[in-house]
């Protein structure tokens, strides 16, 4: 395990350019180039506005396209985990047949990459953020590097596992596409989590992990507090543990990966 | 005694091959326990040493193991039994231009492709210079791959695998890389990080490229080392098993009339070769007089001189010349390919001079090997030690070669 995390860190500038030539290389043959990383969060945004402002009007919260917003661009990040993150190994399967390297390098570029893209969308949300007038609580802020590598090490340890199986078993990819879109609904992102407040499931879907990191960016960018410390706390235990499994699932299942695919 | 580098260890290794490719849940449901597979066993123990320094060269029949050995040299695959142990830093050339992405920059590909061999940041900035002029592609280096041809992009690929500096360097049918006189550079760099002291573990099919820069080779058949020892001695013996299995193989077609060609010497070892499609029938070394000689100072030119006749005119020839010193060092080796970079074509009959200027070789006795062959390295006739000559000089010189030279002392 040790040797493992020794060998990834020692092939650090692999990930870095990996992540290097995903970011780079997604929009490098369009027009636009690298501002689509900006253009897309911000035309969601536009599309929402309009969408809660003259479609669905009832709405009860405030700023409604805010509070999506804030919730929506964390949960593509992990949504990217979790139906491309699956078939990431399998879609460098060249590097993979070809050349040796720590295995482990594919999915932790891939989720760094997503998380990147993440990094640079959660700009646009800020300055949404700061321009809608909510108050700018600098202890709320300091919170969010917190919540941002909670997200990142759960999304990991998920990774690992799923992209680890979808080489022995690729209908994993098309099952977690339609989980995701399930996992989506049972998150308080386009609605409050108050609607379900009532529900017997209730205590149950508050176990979910992205629900609380959701209500975590939802705090310090929407209603400017601080978040709950102590979730969150419990959940980086749980997510550091999930990433260990995912090493030992990924460790276990690495050997055979070029004689199946 | 060096150090050992590379010891493989009775090693075996298994794939499952099967007969319903079901990958689906529905298949994995439904046929769960009985989903039907073949074991084959491609290797069934292999074991060899590798020493510090050593060239060394896998050769054998498609299929016999030799790629798998060295995928399991690269921890790309894992043995199922055995032990496979390798010190120092391994680099491969077995994928080139892994992971180069058609729209960056030959230089951005050169970051990504050489951080895949395990480069930090700074060692590839320090390698940067080198591997672009190693590629000659200067003009070219900030333009995307995509806009390169198939030739600048193995060339870039090539220029960042073998800059890795790596201990061991494990490669895998590359030489055909580019035209000949870049096969001709990359030639020579392997020979120079060979002489670094670099292990090297290369398959090959050409054989006559593994003459040039293997001190060993190790002929793996039905997955398990048939023979080792040195190229000169393992190569004729694979050959002529390979023409073998080849003629057993086609006995239907059944079209050689006149029969391949093979000769053996006292000691049993393979002294000629070949399909007998060309073939020489006569060699002759000619002094600067016009009479057959074998005597030549170092400084004397002379002529080989070759009859051949062929079965049908061939357009695909390339004929080969070595010179070994009795000691079995190569001391000369070209071939038309080389020279001209297009094969040639002969006739059902004809002759092929080739003029030397002298060997400018040290005094000894130095044997010839000819060879008529395809570019791919199929021999239609190779005929080893065709003639000896002996090289002396008025006065005993140390040193291997002989200088051209002149005082002028004032």
């Amino acid at each position: 395990m040790i040797e493992t995390l020794k060998e990834i860190w020692a092939y650090r500038s692999m990930i870095r350019s990996l992540v290097h030539k995903d970011l780079r290389g997604r929009y490098q043959a369009s027009v636009l180039g690298f501002l689509w990383t900006f253009i897309v969060p911000l035309c969601q945004l536009a599309v929402y506005s309009l969408m809660f402002s003259i479609i669905m009007r009832g709405a009860a919260v405030e700023k409604f396209y805010l509070y999506v917003f804030v919730a929506l661009i964390p949960w593509n990040f992990f949504s990217a985990c979790l139906t491309g993150g699956a078939s990431s190994v399998v879609a460098q399967q060249s590097l993979v047949n070809k050349i040796y390297f720590p295995r482990e390098v594919v999915p932790v570029a891939y989720v760094t990459s997503s998380f990147v893209n993440m990094l640079l969308c959660e700009i646009i949300v800020i300055l949404v953020s700061v321009f809608s007038g909510v108050p700018f609580n600098v202890l709320a802020y300091l919170c969010l590097p917190l919540v941002m590598l909670v997200e990142y090490i759960f999304a990991l340890g998920v990774t690992m596992i799923i992209s680890a199986i979808d080489v022995y078993f690729r209908d994993l990819e098309h099952i977690l596409g339609v989980v995701a879109m399930a996992w989506m609904f049972v998150t308080p992102i386009m609605y409050d989590s108050s609607i379900v407040a009532g529900s017997r499931w209730y205590s149950l879907y508050q176990l979910n992990p992205m629900n609380i990191i959701v209500t975590a960016y939802r705090d310090i960018l929407y209603a400017g507090k601080v978040p709950e410390l102590t979730k969150l706390a419990v959940l980086l235990g749980i997510s550091i543990v999930l990433l260990w499994i995912g090493f030992l699932v990924f460790g276990r299942l690495k050997r055979r990966f070029s004689e199946v695919m | 005694m060096s150090e050992v580098v590379i010891d493989v260890r009775n090693v075996k290794k298994m794939f499952r091959v099967y007969r319903d490719r079901g990958n689906t849940l529905k298949d994995r449901i439904l046929f769960a326990g009985r989903r039907k597979y073949e074991e084959h066993w491609v290797l069934n123990g292999v074991s060899f040493e590798v020493k510090r320094g050593e060239a060394v060269g896998l050769i054998g029949q498609n299929g016999c193991g030799k790629s798998t050995t060295l995928k399991m040299l690269t921890k790309i695959l894992y043995p199922d039994e055995g032990t496979i142990e390798m010190k120092g830093r391994v680099s491969s050339l077995i994928e080139l231009g892994a992971g180069f992405h058609p729209d960056l920059s030959g230089r951005e590909n050169i970051y990504t492709n050489a951080s895949i061999f395990g480069l930090s940041r700074k060692e590839i900035d320090e390698r940067l210079e080198d591997i672009i002029a190693f590629s000659e592609l200067e003009a070219f280096i900030d333009d995307p791959v995509r806009t390169y041809s198939s030739g600048m992009y193995m060339r870039l690929a090539f220029a960042v695998a073998i800059n890795v500096d790596a201990d061991i360097l494990l490669i895998d049918e590359i030489l055909a890389v580019g035209d000949a006189a870049f096969q001709a550079k990359c030639f020579r760099k392997l020979q120079e990080i060979k002489g670094r002291g670099t292990t090297i573990v290369i398959v090959s099919h050409a054989m006559s490229q593994l003459e040039l820069i293997c001190d060993r080779s190790i002929w793996i058949a039905d997955g398990l080392v048939r023979m080792d020892g040195k190229p000169r001695d393992v190569h004729p013996r694979y050959m002529e098993w390979m023409s073998r299995k080849t003629q057993q193989e086609e006995k239907k077609e059944d079209e050689r009339e006149n029969g391949e060609v093979s000769e053996t010497d006292n000691e049993g070892n393979l002294k000629r070769w070949g399909s007998g499609e060309a073939r020489m029938t006569g060699v002759k070394v000619i002094g600067a007089d016009g009479t057959e000689k074998t005597d030549f100072s170092p400084w004397d030119p002379f002529t080989i001189h070759i009859d051949y006749t062929a079965q049908k005119p061939l357009e695909d020839a390339v004929i080969g010349l070595a010179i070994y010193r009795s000691d079995g060092t190569l001391v000369y080796g070209t071939n038309t390919l080389i020279d001209t970079s297009s094969p040639v074509t002969l006739q059902t009959s004809g002759t092929v001079d080739l003029k030397i200027d002298g060997l400018s070789a040290a005094n000894g006795s130095y044997s010839i090997d000819l060879a008529i062959h395809r570019p791919d390295g199929f021999n239609y006739d190779f005929w080893r030690d065709i003639c000896t000559i002996q090289i002396a000089d008025k006065v005993q010189t140390p040193g291997e070669i002989a200088l051209s030279h002149q005082w002028d002392i004032h």
